[in-house]
C-alpha cells in the first residue's frame, strides 16, 4: 500500500506541476490572460514560467519570422499601363501585448498587413513607369547582344530606380507603420509582374511583330554583307588582274629596250652591212612564186645582159 | 505534456491490472512495485534515441534549447521534459518552379499541367520570357532551420521567384533565352543566399539551376524566325566568301601565267637578240676581212635563189618606152592567158 501512496503523491504532485507552470517554445512567445485581460509583459525567453493556476490562462504567439502574400492586384503604372502586381512580405510579431491588443490574432494581422502593403505597393508603383518595375539597373543599355547591334538598343529607356529601389520604398512606407500593430516587417519583395491578360495579347502581338522585324533585319544585313563580299572580290580581282599586267609589260618594256640595245651595240659598227644584208635577206621574203618582176638591164644583176663588162 | 503524461500513465495502470489478473498476484503492494518498475522501463526507453550520419538532433529541454546532437546514441531526459528534433542535414532539398516532376526515374515523368503562373515572367525589354527552373538547398544550421522562419518552404517559393524575376528583369529577352542563362542562374543563387542570411533561415543556396528557357507558346514562332534568319545571314555572308575563296586564288594563278608568259617572252627576245647579234657580229668580223667579194657573193647567191621563184619576171632594157616583155625567163604553159597571169601577179 505504501508504493501505491507514493504513486498517488506523484500524480497530485504532477498536476499541480501542470497547474502552476507553462513552457514557450523556442519558436513561440506567450501571454498570460487573467479575466480576459493580458498581465504582465509577454513571455518572450523560451522556457519553463509560471502562472497562477485556474484564473490565468497562457495565449501563444509565434516569434518566428512569418509569410505574408498578397493577392494579385491590378495596378496602372504611370505610363497607364495596367499589371497584376503580386508582392510577399516577411514579418514577425515583436510585441505580442500590442499584437494582442490591435489585431487580436494571425488573422487579424493579415487583414492589417493586405491594408498597408496592398496600398503602398499600389501608391508606389503607379508613381512609376513600367519599366523601372521591371529592371533593376541599366545594365542591359551596356549588354552585348547581337540584336542590339542592328540598332535595337536605342528604343530602351533608361532608368531612374529600378525595382530593388521601389521595393525598399515599399518596404520603408509599410514598415513605418505596423509596428503600432506590435509587428516588425522584416522584408517585402515584388514576386510577381505581369501583364493583364488583354495587354498581354498585345504584347505577345508586338513581340512577334517585334521578332519578325529582327528576322527582317537579319535577312537584309545578310545581302548586305554579301554584297560586301562579292563587291570587295570584284575588286579584288581587277586589283590582281591589272598589277599582273602592269608587271607584264615592265617586263616586256625591260626585255625589249635591253633587245634594242644589243641590237644597236651589234650593228652599229657594221651598219652599211647591216643594211645590205637585212636587204638582200628580206628579198627571201618579198619575192615569192606570185611575184612578177619587172627588172631594168640597168639592175646589178642583169647589167651583163647588155655587156659582159 | 502532462495529458501525455497521464494517457501513459492509464495505460500502464491497465497493463498493470492485466499483469495482475495473469499472474494471480492478490496483493495490492506488489501490483504497485509491477506498475512504478513498468514506469522506470519506459522512462528508460524515452529517454534514449539514436541520430542518423545524415541527421542532427536538436533537444528542447522545457521549450529552451540546449543542444545539437551529431550522428550516435544519445540521452535526454524522458516524459517530454526533453524534446528531440530532427533535421535532416547532408540531404540536398529541391523545389521546382513552373513545372513538376511527377515521377523521378530513368524516364523521368512530368506533370502536363502548366504552371505559368510562375514561369512567365517580364524581361528587360517588357518582353515575356517562359523561365523554368530549379533551386537545391541544404539545411547548414538546425536551430535556425528550426525556429527562426515558420514555413521555410513557402519562404523559399516566394524569394526565389521574386528574385528569379529581378534579375530576369535586367536583360533583354533575346540573352534571357541564349546567351545569359548562366549568369542568370549566378545571380539568382548569390541573391537568394544574401536573403536566406537575412531571414536566418539556416539554408544554403547550393544550386540554382535553369531548365527550359522558352519563348510565350504563341510567339515561339516569330522566335525561331529570328533563328532561321540568323542562320540565313550565316550561310548568305558564307556563300559569299566561297565565291571569293573560289575566285581570287584561280585569278591569282592567272595572274601568275601573265607574269610568267611576260617573262618568257623577255628572255624569248633577249636570246634571240643575243643570238643574232653574235652571228652578226661573226659575219661581220669576216666580211670585213673582204668587204667587196663577199657583199657581191652574198648578192649574187640571194639573187639566184629569189629570182628562180616568180613565174614570170620581165627584164627591160632602159630604153624601151612601152611595157613589152622582152624575155620571159620561164616557159609559160598557155602563153595566150599571159596578160592575165601578168595581171594577177601584179597584184
Amino acid at each position: 500500500m505504501k508504493t501505491w501512496g507514493i504513486l498517488i503523491l506523484a500524480l497530485v504532485a504532477l498536476i499541480a506541476f501542470k497547474l502552476c507552470t507553462f513552457v514557450t517554445t523556442e519558436y513561440n512567445q506567450a501571454l498570460i490572460i487573467q479575466f480576459g485581460k493580458p498581465v504582465g509583459n509577454p513571455v518572450v525567453k523560451a522556457g519553463l514560467h509560471f502562472k497562477t493556476p485556474f484564473i490565468q490562462e497562457v495565449k501563444y504567439f509565434d516569434r518566428r519570422i512569418l509569410e505574408w502574400d498578397g493577392d494579385p492586384n491590378q495596378i496602372p503604372t504611370k505610363d497607364k499601363k495596367y499589371i497584376l502586381t503580386d508582392v510577399t512580405a516577411r514579418w514577425r510579431i515583436s510585441d505580442a501585448l500590442k499584437f494582442y491588443q490591435t489585431v487580436r490574432n494571425e488573422t487579424g494581422a493579415h487583414a492589417r498587413l493586405d491594408d498597408v502593403i496592398d496600398g503602398d505597393t499600389r501608391n508606389v508603383i503607379s508613381n512609376h513607369l513600367l519599366v523601372e518595375v521591371v529592371r533593376n539597373s541599366n545594365d542591359i543599355l551596356t549588354a552585348e547582344n547581337d540584336e542590339f547591334d542592328l540598332g535595337e538598343r536605342i528604343k530602351l529607356d533608361t532608368i531612374q530606380f529600378g525595382r530593388e529601389a521601389l521595393t525598399k520604398e515599399i518596404f520603408a512606407a509599410a514598415a513605418a507603420i505596423v509596428p503600432q500593430y506590435g509587428i516588425t516587417l522584416v522584408d517585402v519583395k515584388i514576386k510577381r509582374i505581369n501583364y493583364e491578360e488583354s495587354v498581354q495579347r498585345k504584347v505577345f502581338e508586338r513581340m512577334i511583330s517585334e521578332r519578325k522585324r529582327i528576322a527582317e533585319k537579319f535577312r537584309s544585313e545578310g545581302k548586305g554583307k554579301k554584297a560586301e563580299i562579292l563587291g570587295k572580290m570584284t575588286k579584288e580581282l581587277r586589283r590582281i588582274k591589272s598589277e599582273a599586267y602592269r608587271k607584264a609589260q615592265e617586263i616586256q618594256g625591260v626585255a625589249d629596250a635591253k633587245v634594242t640595245r644589243i641590237y644597236a651595240d651589234a650593228y652599229n659598227p657594221g651598219r652599211d652591212f647591216y643594211q645590205f644584208l637585212k636587204t638582200v635577206e628580206s628579198y627571201d621574203s618579198t619575192i615569192t612564186e606570185d611575184s612578177v618582176l619587172f627588172l631594168s638591164t640597168d639592175s646589178e644583176y642583169f647589167r651583163y645582159l647588155r655587156r659582159a663588162k | 505534456m502532462p495529458n501525455e503524461f497521464s494517457e501513459f500513465k492509464d495505460d500502464v495502470r491497465k497493463v498493470g491490472d492485466k499483469l495482475k489478473n495473469l499472474s494471480g498476484v492478490k496483493s495490492g503492494g506488489q501490483a504497485a512495485i509491477v506498475v512504478l518498475a513498468l514506469l522506470l522501463l519506459a522512462a528508460g526507453f524515452s529517454s534514449i534515441y539514436t541520430i542518423d550520419p545524415e541527421e542532427a538532433g536538436v533537444i528542447l529541454r522545457f521549450g529552451r534549447y540546449l543542444d545539437t546532437t551529431g550522428p550516435g546514441l544519445h540521452f535526454k531526459l524522458p516524459f517530454g521534459i526533453d524534446k528531440l528534433y530532427k533535421v535532416q542535414l547532408t540531404t540536398i532539398r529541391k523545389e521546382e518552379f513552373g513545372f513538376r516532376t511527377s515521377q523521378a526515374g530513368v524516364v523521368t515523368r512530368y506533370e502536363n499541367a502548366e504552371y505559368n503562373d510562375e514561369s512567365l515572367m517580364l524581361t528587360g525589354d517588357l518582353n515575356v520570357a517562359d523561365v523554368e527552373w530549379i533551386l537545391q538547398y541544404k539545411v547548414n544550421d538546425p536551430y535556425k532551420f528550426l525556429f527562426h522562419v515558420r514555413n521555410v518552404n513557402k519562404n523559399l517559393r516566394d524569394v526565389s521567384e521574386a528574385i528569379m524575376r529581378l534579375v530576369v528583369g535586367d536583360r533583354s529577352v533575346s540573352d534571357v533565352l541564349t546567351t545569359e542563362r548562366v549568369a542568370i542562374a549566378d545571380q539568382v543563387k548569390v541573391k537568394m543566399q544574401e536573403t536566406f542570411d537575412l531571414y536566418g533561415m539556416g539554408v544554403t543556396v547550393t544550386n540554382v539551376i535553369l531548365q527550359d528557357v522558352n519563348p510565350p507558346e504563341t510567339v515561339k514562332d516569330s522566335f525561331n524566325e529570328v533563328n532561321a534568319a540568323k542562320q540565313e545571314q550565316e550561310k548568305m555572308v558564307n556563300e559569299a566568301w566561297e565565291a571569293y575563296n573560289q575566285a581570287i586564288p584561280e585569278e591569282k594563278g592567272k595572274a601568275d601565267q601573265t607574269i610568267q608568259v611576260a617573262e618568257g617572252y623577255a628572255l624569248e627576245r633577249i636570246n634571240k637578240a643575243d643570238g643574232e647579234a653574235k652571228r652578226f657580229r661573226a659575219l661581220f668580223r669576216a666580211y670585213v676581212q673582204a668587204p667587196a667579194v663577199t657583199r657581191t657573193r652574198l648578192y649574187l647567191e640571194k639573187m639566184e635563189e629569189v629570182l628562180k621563184r616568180p613565174k614570170q619576171v620581165y627584164i627591160m632594157d632602159p630604153a624601151a618606152k612601152t611595157l613589152l616583155p622582152l624575155l620571159n625567163l620561164k616557159e609559160r604553159p598557155a602563153p595566150a592567158s599571159a596578160p592575165a597571169a601578168a595581171a594577177g601577179g601584179a597584184q
